[in-house]
């Protein structure tokens, strides 16, 4: 996996991330920012929810600029860093992730991973804790955690070194409104 | 707008409407013919029901992003610089990144229709 990254930055004086690069692609760029910003924005499903699905794809896919970044909507509704240590491998066996989030991990890790592990009882427990509506929102934030890594990382991105880092939560753009 | 993620999406109009805006965005960047070539082969990697792709029919510069593209669903970390360098040679920069989303977001799209979400998120 290269930490080298293979694109140029498209703005000037910054260096290639992901903003940056993708900016090669203005269009794209602006359409991505506004759905990312309209998914977190929204509160269908908790934003605690949705960090633990996204670190989870971030452990799965290997992409270490998703797994070092915490979003502050989580950290806010609760998400600390005991119950992400339990986001491996065997986090049914933990007592500090809930039903939900173990049903909400063991849906990422089929659309991720392996189709598989929704079983009969996985799938009734997922629809046991969660709406409707609120399935589709995190299969849409699945859909783009991702695709995202998986870009991320072939367009050379990964970061040499990175700490933990907690970052803004996405939000609704206006303008995009 | 068709495929899995989209179709989960029928009860919140303003975000379907948002993932349709970003995957059409993406796709309008490269050639129509293109996109369907890179979804039929990430499809063909999953399994799912997808005609043979011809590589003799295709040029080298697209035959060497499909085989970049083939290796997105699974080997997506074993992927080298020297290959992403032939595939930015064939597409320049801006269409590497297009390519790069595209294919990513087919790959997930496949994913998605395997455990078929429409279904999960229909109550």
């Amino acid at each position: 996996m290269s930490t080298t990254p293979r694109v140029s930055s498209a703005i000037a004086g910054e260096p290639p991330h992901f903003g940056s690069v993708l900016a090669h692609q203005p269009e794209i760029s602006a359409s991505f920012f506004a759905l990312y910003g309209r998914f977190w924005g929204s509160d269908v499903l908790p934003a605690r929810l949705k960090e633990v699905a996204r670190l989870r794809n971030a452990r799965v896919t290997e992409c270490g600029f998703c797994r070092n970044v915490r979003f502050d909507k989580a950290v806010t509704e609760g998400l600390g860093e005991d119950a992400v240590d339990d986001i491996t491998d065997g986090y049914e066996a933990s007592v500090r992730l809930t039903d939900a989030e173990k049903a909400t991990l063991r849906f990422t890790d089929a659309l991720i991973h392996d189709p598989e592990v929704l079983t009969a009882d996985a799938k009734a427990a997922l629809q046991r804790h969660l709406t409707p509506a609120q399935i589709a929102e995190l299969g849409l934030g699945v859909t783009l955690f991702l695709a995202l890594a998986k870009a991320l990382i072939t367009l050379g991105l990964e970061p040499e070194e990175m700490g933990r880092t907690v970052l803004p939560t996405p939000a609704v753009l206006e303008a995009a409104e | 707008m068709s495929g899995p993620v989209h179709a989960a999406l029928a009860g919140d109009p303003v975000l379907a409407q948002h993932y349709a805006a970003f995957r059409k965005r993406a796709e309008s960047a490269l050639d129509a013919r293109f996109v369907a070539l890179i979804r039929q082969a990430i499809a063909a990697v999953h399994g799912m029901e997808a005609a043979a792709i011809d590589d003799a029919a295709i040029d080298e510069g697209t035959r060497t992003a499909i085989a970049y593209a083939r290796r997105i669903p699974f080997e997506h970390t074993a992927i080298t610089d020297a290959e992403a360098t032939q595939v930015i040679a064939h597409l320049g920069e801006p269409g590497f990144v297009a390519f790069s989303v595209v294919a990513a977001l087919a790959d997930a799209e496949c994913r998605a229709a395997m455990i078929d979400l429409p279904g999960l998120a229909g109550g």
